[in-house]
């Protein structure tokens, strides 16, 4: 692996970073693995698209509008499928399952909606104002990107990891995550900080879904699909309940995928993330980082 | 009914391993063990099944039941290394192990045909002798659905320690769970595959674990009739709903959403209450009689003990 497959791979484990972190987030702290996550990712840049290919835009408005548009779905999500779910099914075991499958149910729709208007065809944001510019250090070559996505994503990562550990809000959060009705008890508000939370959620899938096009040059509409199984590799990797392993989790699958990549033929990349999933919920249920307390006896 | 058979014909064989695949998949469930490896399982006795006919030339049922046998075996040993796994790493670890799968059939060469999958696989089964597989299959399933079976299925789903302490072997259940699931599924692919007569690795995708997953969801999670529903429901639906066009995945994904979100039994679950509520009230208005009965029997000071 030379330096450009580093660099390479560091971009890519920040995309995956960017995306399992509000995932891991929300799936921490409230217990729902938004399987729809995936769909807002791809519908934030899909309307990034709608807007720019009629309004010419730079970068900042964007991923502004991304992020937004990231926020609110999944704001509407936990409002009007995953909270009615909480609220009726009191078993956590029924509950897991019900709230995967309205997930997946609504997951459908975006996909569907995008597909309709693109003709299944590939989108990106060729109508926004900014221009990719490659910068050549011997024989490296980095583009302007790349810097912005490597920046965001580490600092978002290490941002979110210090804040969790250090605010006021951050150990509210912890404390929803060990155990919900103590911290009710705490004066913690559950409902708020969960709305909080998924609004957090999806405005980090929306960044991720504008920056992977930009990056990319194009998405098409079930890009978000194969990147929820990705990040769940890399959230159990780094271990559930730990941002530090979620960071590390996402790096770590980066790589071994750039690996595979490098000295395989391509086809086997997708086994890279199942691979990982499935020796190490054998091996260390607990991830790299994780507790063993977090609930997966 | 001849020509409804023949002109639906494809359609019923979906139907029958659809169904199959939703039982592979609800036998788990009911022991609270959320595994979508069923449709791994339905991989291996797919490709099973297609190597054995199309490539080695053995039998066509000769074939099905060694493909069932192999899907079971290969499910117990995974069960041996996941069963310990909770709710949704469970679920995760088999969705991976589903999926390894397609890869693998993928890059596995001239033994799966790669990309393209395996075709020729003939045999003399029809969609009769199918119909009356899944017959057998759903006599032997609902009688774990009845008495003694049942009632540790549901103690063991709902309070595994207590079903323990009871002196249910959880841990044994667990993984005979996984074996039964495994078999099923595998006759599924098996079956499926010889319909078709091909199978490839775009059919044993994500696509296949999701539609599985809504068939039980919308049908039901508690017995086989859920996954009959639930089949039906889904496979002859887009027939229905032909006039919405190009929004059908839309819609499908809105019916999907709502019945998760509103209906956490299914369409059984459904039934299921309203006849409980009718006989509650039937045998309340009995009650009612009867304490009326007794009253006027008592006023009048007469006796008979009829109505007790």
């Amino acid at each position: 692996m030379n330096l450009q497959d580093v660099l390479n791979a560091s971009t890519l484990g920040s995309i995956y970073l960017l995306f399992a972190l509000g995932m891991a987030l929300v799936w921490g702290t409230m217990g729902i693995l938004n399987f729809a996550h995936g769909s807002v990712f791809m519908f934030s840049a899909f309307v990034g698209y709608l807007i720019t290919s009629r309004i010419p835009l730079p970068l900042p408005a964007v991923v502004l509008i991304a992020m937004v548009v990231g926020a609110v779905l999944t704001l509407a999500i936990q409002y009007f499928a995953y909270q009615p779910i909480l609220k009726k099914i009191k078993s956590v075991n029924a509950a897991e399952l019900q709230i995967v499958v309205a997930g997946i149910g609504l997951s459908v729709i975006p996909i569907a909606l995008a597909e309709k208007e693109t003709l299944s065809n590939n989108f990106g944001f060729q109508g926004s104002t900014f221009q990719t510019v490659v910068y050549q250090f011997g024989d490296l070559r980095i583009s302007n990107i790349m810097i912005i996505i490597l920046v965001l994503g580490l600092g978002l990562g290490f941002g979110t990891a210090w804040w969790i550990a250090k605010s006021r809000q951050g150990l509210g959060l912890r404390a929803v995550g060990i155990d919900p009705e103590v911290a009710a008890l705490m004066g913690v508000d559950r409902r708020k900080m969960a709305l909080a939370t998924m609004a957090f959620a999806g405005a980090l899938a929306g960044l991720a879904g504008a920056l992977l096009t930009y990056y990319l040059t194009a998405l098409n509409p079930h890009s978000g699909e194969g990147l929820i199984l990705k990040a769940f590799a890399a959230i159990i990797l780094g271990g559930l309940g730990s941002v530090l392993g979620v960071i590390l989790g996402s790096f770590i699958l980066a790589f071994a995928e750039t690996a595979v990549f490098a000295y395989t033929s391509g086809t086997w990349v997708s086994a890279v993330s199942f691979g990982l999933i499935l020796i190490l919920l054998v091996v260390r249920p607990q991830g790299i980082l994780g507790k063993k307390e977090v609930r997966r006896t | 009914m001849i020509d409804f058979l023949s002109s639906y014909e494809v359609l019923i064989q979906l139907t029958l391993s659809m169904t199959l695949l939703a039982i592979s998949l609800q036998i788990p469930l009911r022991m609270g063990v959320i595994s979508f490896a069923s449709v791994g399982y339905f991989a291996i006795g797919g490709y099973a099944t297609a190597i054995l006919v199309a490539q080695q030339g053995i039998n066509a049922w000769a074939a099905v039941f060694l493909s069932t046998i192999l899907g079971g075996v290969i499910a117990y040993i995974l069960g041996l290394g996941i069963a310990h796994l909770n709710g949704l790493y469970l679920a995760m670890a088999t969705v991976s192990f589903s999926l390894i799968l397609s890869v693998v059939a993928v890059n596995g060469g001239s033994l799966t045909g790669g990309p393209v999958g395996l075709f020729g696989v003939i045999g003399p089964i029809t969609t009769w002798h199918f119909l009356v597989v899944v017959a057998v299959v759903i006599f032997l399933v609902s009688f774990t659905e009845r008495g003694k079976l049942s009632r540790r299925f549901d103690a063991i789903r709902e309070d595994p320690q207590l079903a323990a302490a009871m002196g249910i072997n959880v841990v044994r259940y667990r993984r005979l769970s996984f074996l039964i699931s495994g078999a099923i599924g595998a006759l599924s692919g098996s079956m499926a595959t010889l319909m078709k007569s091909a199978i490839s690795p775009e059919s044993i995708g994500f696509g296949l674990i999701i539609l599985a997953l809504t068939v039980i969801i919308v049908g039901g999670q508690g017995s086989w009739v859920g996954a009959v529903l639930g089949s039906l429901f889904f496979l002859w639906m887009p027939q229905t709903i032909k006039f919405v066009g190009t929004w059908e995945p839309v819609l499908y994904g809105f019916i999907v959403a709502v019945a998760a979100v509103t209906l956490p039994g299914g369409v059984l679950a459904v039934y299921r209450n309203w006849r409980y509520r009718r006989t509650a009230a039937k045998v309340i208005a009995q009650q009612e009689a009867r304490t009326r009965d007794l009253a006027m029997s008592g006023a009048t000071g007469g006796g008979s003990g009829d109505g007790v």
